[in-house]
């Protein structure tokens, strides 16, 4: 993966915006050299979500990421403050850390004992006589991540200091992300640790895309549309009509919703239906937003905050890209806080039948994947089409929606990717 | 004055066992499921599964979802199927807390293929699968049944790629 900038070519033309046939070009599930563009014009570039608060809840508490492709550590230092700190000794490059997860006072860098505050601060080094006195530790912590921000516990870091604040990102996705909170009555979540992960010999924009597709329902997952059939839960007829209803919503900056319309009636929605079957769920709801709210907040969304986020009803999904043909997939559970706790271990059940590598769902998502990615390879042809719904959606304060099946979170996606692809190139040059 | 299990027994029931699901007999591997049993891959087995997500945590009739979904519904992650073959080994038997009760440890060795067409991202890549066992098996009716089945991968905490075979 050496490959030098300058030798990284023009890539914003893989994506053409056309008003009748959007469409992406194959290579770009495919080229290596585009891949290493994407992680320096779009991971090093944008805001990238790192985890949640509760993940780093007490001092000396840290997990380890990986942004784009550089490795991190996520830490909370005595101050109480979070850090995002480049993994990487001053000293020789080595890590300071190795393991996923734990609870530390400090770092160590394993090959000559330089040891760091969780705050990068550099404390010593082994036989530190052998650098002059006027060796000015301040200098040699390790480096933080360009800009660190949170938004209501969810950290995101930008490895740039260009570029429009995490607010400004946020702006277009922000009343869904609001409205997702909503289902707590205090409007908070805790992420119940270990996550779920999968991986998948396919190209990260492959998942992208898929977690706000309702194309696909019907086909991809008619096998659990079945399963709900046996558990008589739902006949297959009324999952499929179900699927027609709401909308998809491209947004601006990348993000995109797949929406299925909210109801304050316990047959309709899942928090309608927990708040009549748990009496002090419901009053604390009811405390705490009106039915027009709650008709919003029971509204059921997997929200996409480009590039790297969804937020589903039951976790966060996180999307490490690896290489052009190898994914990562973490899917972080959280329990809503304030709720009771049945309601919150049935969502973790509810959570496992359906999604994580061994789920009645996932994997069949997964499948397609791999059969996207085989396919591509085929350069006779040379464009993916993204065009469903161009002739029918509408563009309604400043959000392009169109029906629950078409593809208007996928267009807005590769609007923001061949944008900031094209920023990268004018920057590198 | 329920019979105890004897190692040899264990194995052979173990051995069954492996056989039906390599043999993809999956509604004869549930019926050797007790009413009220669990199977359960742990991502942490540690962790108490009231308060996390597992792998798989199927109560009876989430098994029975398990197995209906493989064997009646068109899927596609297992089409084309998994080939497995299944090795069993390092058996131990010990008392349950119930009379009627054993506990099994055992380890497993799962070797896993789909096979296709030359090329096929996912497919024709053969998977080793180690885990540690713990069964929990309960006599009913003069027949040994599984009250408990939990399988801790080697990797239970790494990403995984397609674990719809039954582990």
């Amino acid at each position: 993966m050496a490959v030098r900038e300058e030798t990284l070519g023009s890539y914003a033309g893989l994506v053409a915006d056309d008003p009748r046939e959007f469409r992406v070009h194959g290579s770009i599930y495919t080229d290596p050299q585009l891949f290493v563009a994407e992680m320096q014009r779009i991971f090093e570039r944008c805001w990238v979500y790192v985890g949640h608060e509760s993940e780093v809840s007490a001092p000396g508490d840290y997990k380890t990421v990986v942004v784009g492709t550089q490795p991190l550590i996520l830490t909370r230092h005595e101050d109480g403050r979070i850090y995002c700190l480049y993994n990487r000794c001053r000293h020789r490059g080595a890590v300071v850390c190795r393991q996923e997860r734990g609870h530390s006072n400090f770092f160590r860098c394993r090959y000559h004992n330089w040891v760091y505050a969780n705050n990068g601060a550099l404390i010593g080094m082994a036989q530190s006589t052998g650098y002059p006195d006027d060796f000015d530790r301040r200098a040699y912590g390790l480096v933080p991540a360009a800009r660190l921000e949170s938004y209501r516990g969810m950290l995101f870091v930008n490895l740039s200091d260009r570029g429009p604040g995490l607010a400004e990102h946020l702006a277009p996705v922000r009343r869904y992300i609001d409205y997702w909170f909503g289902r707590s009555p205090v409007e908070e979540i805790e992420v119940c640790l270990p996550p779920h992960r999968y991986e998948y010999p396919g190209n990260w924009k492959l998942q992208a895309e898929n977690g706000s597709d309702g194309y696909h329902g019907n086909y991809v997952h008619l096998s659990w549309q079945r399963v709900l059939a046996l558990a008589r839960e739902s006949t297959v007829e009324e999952t499929q009509q179900y699927r027609q209803a709401g909308c998809t919503r491209g947004l601006a900056n990348g993000h995109g919703v797949l929406e299925r319309p909210g109801s304050l009636n316990p047959n309709s929605s899942w928090t309608a239906r927990m708040m009549h079957r748990y009496p002090a769920y419901a009053e604390a709801m009811r405390a705490r937003f009106s039915d027009e709210e709650l008709v919003e907040i029971s509204a059921r969304r997997n929200i996409f905050v480009f590039p790297n986020l969804y937020l589903f009803e039951t976790h966060c999904r996180v999307i490490v890209p690896r290489a052009p043909d190898r994914t990562e997939v973490h899917l972080y559970v959280y329990a809503l806080r304030g709720v009771p706790d049945a309601i919150n271990e049935g969502r973790f059940r509810g959570h496992e039948r359906f999604f994580g590598p061994a789920g009645f769902g996932t994997p069949d998502d997964i499948e397609v994947f791999t059969e996207v990615q085989t396919g591509v390879r085929a350069r006779g042809v040379e464009w993916n089409l993204l065009n469903r719904g161009q002739h029918r959606e509408r563009f309604e304060a400043g959000e392009w929606i169109g029906h629950t099946t078409d593809e208007a979170p996928q267009r807005s996606l590769y609007r923001q990717w061949r944008r900031m692809m094209a920023d990268g190139e004018r920057a590198d040059a | 004055m329920p019979e105890r299990l004897r190692a040899e027994e264990a194995e052979r029931f173990l051995f069954a066992e492996a056989r039906l699901l390599d043999e993809r007999r999956f509604e004869e591997w549930e019926a050797l499921f007790a009413d009220d049993a669990v199977y359960w891959l742990p991502i942490d087995p540690d962790k108490d599964p009231s308060q996390a997500v597992a792998i798989i945590y199927d109560d009876r009739q989430r098994l029975h979802e398990r197995v209906y979904r493989l064997t009646k519904t068109p899927v596609l992650d297992q089409n084309p199927p998994s080939r497995t073959i299944r090795f069993v080994s390092n058996v131990e038997v010990a008392d349950g807390e119930r009379a009627d009760e054993a506990v099994v440890h055992c380890r497993q060795l799962i070797a896993e293929m789909r096979p296709g067409g030359p090329g096929q991202e996912g497919l024709n890549a053969p998977r080793l699968f180690a885990a540690r066992c713990q069964y929990r098996l309960r006599q009913v009716g003069g027949a040994w049944k599984i009250a408990l089945k939990q399988v801790v991968l080697l990797t239970s905490d790494e990403p995984q790629y397609n674990l719809s075979f039954i582990p």
